[in-house]
């Protein structure tokens, strides 16, 4: 990214124009060398089976109950992680004995559960919104509980020297301070979230974007794969636009260089 | 270190008032203040200091780094208690944050999600009085300050002397008797900080405060001070308090004063006297 920012409109210019010479080079390329759309199709012929499967409707259901599984299992995910990221954060008892388990538990590849979700939840949606719930829930712990720590030491001397209660403090000074790292937090979480569904529907589903890939991957259909693919990318740049969009917002006093966020 | 430490100083300030005179605001009586290092070294950050400050008296602190002129006002504002030795204000004597004290910090210390207007209202706010009257004081302390267009803007949308203009109007809020100021200016240009010292003096008179003002800065302290409390390091003791007899109204042609640049000259040996490192300062 050697571009210089005072040309920033040109910037995006470049960025559109930079696509589009890729996506030249790939249908140029997979026709001069003559690669089987088994192992790379070309980008005419994905979007041609993208069009295929929304015209037909065959991907809605499976779009709805993505959707469905990534919001609700980010949803109850952020839930949980701020509200026990609170307790480890405010209550020390908390902190000294049920932290380090937490941490433990966070080691563990969330992948290697998904098959003992399916076996207490079952097929439905309800194994995969856990699955997405349980990997949201730890960026957003992290970042909750170092959010609390990052209370500024003059700030807190400030608010002291002012005769502000715990209580104040609390309210006025350690939960906006915590909110930056927090929004640090949910923007991972967001990307994360689809992640989790899909992981989720790979291991046992009936209906799912992730379900769709393995069934078209199944079939050889490897245009059909990369059109799936395509609408799990935007579902993502959707969430994590959103996270963006509510950060500016919400801590706005973070300008955009230094929010510690991902670009 | 030890020998040092062993090495016993009266600090001068305890100077009794005259008979007749009213008692001192703030009595600083036999301070100590000792910290035990990552080593377990005991540091002795201040020693024996002893300081009475009339009412309405402004006092500057100046000393080097390391001269624990920050750890006795923390002390002053209760937010550090002394290992030893009393410190009362009004009579009473200072063991937590008082109502009557508005610190001033190194940092504005303003809140950034927080406009202006309700940075300045905070301590108001704290004790639960966000009342209309309560407003109009904030802005007129904006007012006197020149910041009566930025009542609505956000601290990151201000220049550093503006952000430090409106932590003394945060100061002044509760119209404290004391205000204490931990090197305020210390992270501002020079430029800006001359323009800050004229606008302290311009408050002082206005509001007639009490007010301790660290620095490590002999011209500022010489300039603002009515009295000057000269300290010096390992341990942290007060070495003289030098009155400053320069008439008031002072302004920036006082720094060009032959009485002026003696009393620095004079602070300066005191710093020589105490140490080696004079060239330091």
């Amino acid at each position: 990214m050697s571009r210089t920012k005072s040309i920033f409109e040109s910037h995006r210019l470049q960025s559109i124009l930079v696509a589009v010479v890729v996506i030249a080079v790939w249908q140029g390329a997979c026709k001069l060398f003559d690669i089987s759309s088994l192992v790379l199709p070309t980008p005419l012929a994905i979007a041609a089976r993208f069009y295929e499967l929304v015209a037909s409707g065959t991907i809605w259901p499976h779009l709805w109950a993505t959707t469905v599984e990534i919001v609700a299992g980010f949803v109850f995910g952020v839930v949980a992680g701020l509200a026990i990221g609170a307790m480890v954060s405010l209550i020390p008892v908390v902190e000294r004995l049920v932290y380090p388990y937490l941490v433990a538990l966070q080691t563990l590849p969330k992948v290697a559960i998904a098959p003992l979700f399916i076996i207490w939840f079952g097929y439905g949606l309800t194994s995969k919104i856990v699955i997405t719930a349980l990997v949201c829930f730890f960026p957003i712990l992290v970042s909750v509980v170092a959010g609390f720590h990052a209370t500024d030491r003059d700030e807190l001397d400030m608010m002291k020297a002012f005769g502000a209660t715990k209580w104040q403090t609390l309210v006025r000074l350690r939960i906006p301070s915590a909110l930056v790292l927090i929004f640090a937090g949910l923007e991972i979480a967001a990307v994360l979230a689809v992640f989790g569904a899909i992981v989720g529907e790979f291991v046992g589903a009936q209906v799912g974007l992730g379900y769709l890939i393995v069934a078209l991957n199944f079939s050889l259909d490897v245009p059909g794969v990369f059109a799936v693919l395509i609408v799990l990318s935007a579902i993502g740049l959707v969430m994590h636009g959103a996270m963006r969009y509510a950060a500016r917002r919400y801590i706005f006093w973070i300008r955009r260089n230094e929010a510690p966020v991902m670009a | 270190m030890t020998q040092l430490a062993a090495q016993f100083e009266t600090g001068e300030g305890a100077r009794l008032p005259a008979s007749g005179s009213p008692p001192p605001w703030i009595r600083i009586s036999g301070v100590e203040k000792r910290f035990s290092s990552r080593s377990g070294e005991i540091v002795n950050a201040l020693s024996n200091v002893n300081l009475y400050i009339q009412d309405g008296e402004f006092i500057s602190v100046v000393g080097p780094s390391g001269c624990g002129k920050t750890t006795l006002l923390r002390i002053l504002a209760g937010l550090e208690t002394a290992s030893s030795g009393t410190v009362h204000s009004g009579g009473e004597m200072v063991t937590r944050p008082r109502a009557d004290a508005g610190v001033v910090f190194q940092q504005a210390v303003l809140l950034p999600w927080n406009t202006v207007l309700d940075n300045v209202m905070l301590p108001a706010k704290l004790k639960g009085d966000a009342s209309a009257a309560r407003v109009a004081r904030a802005e007129r302390l904006l007012d006197f300050m020149g910041l009566k267009d930025f009542a609505r803007k956000y601290p990151f949308e201000l220049s550093g002397g503006m952000q430090q203009r409106v932590s003394i109007c945060r100061a002044l809020m509760r119209d404290p008797k004391v205000l204490l100021m931990d090197e305020p200016f210390g992270a501002l240009d020079a430029m800006t900080r001359e323009s800050m010292n004229m606008e302290l003096m311009r408050v002082w008179s206005e509001e007639r405060k009490t007010v301790v003002f660290i620095t490590h800065s002999i011209p500022e302290a010489v300039l603002l001070g009515d009295r000057v409390v000269v300290m010096s390091p390992r341990p942290g003791r007060i070495s003289e308090v030098v009155d400053i007899d320069i008439p008031r109204p002072r302004n920036l042609k006082t720094m060009g004063t032959p009485r002026f640049g003696e009393l620095c000259d004079h602070i300066r040996t005191i710093f020589g006297a105490a140490s080696q490192t004079v060239s330091s300062l």
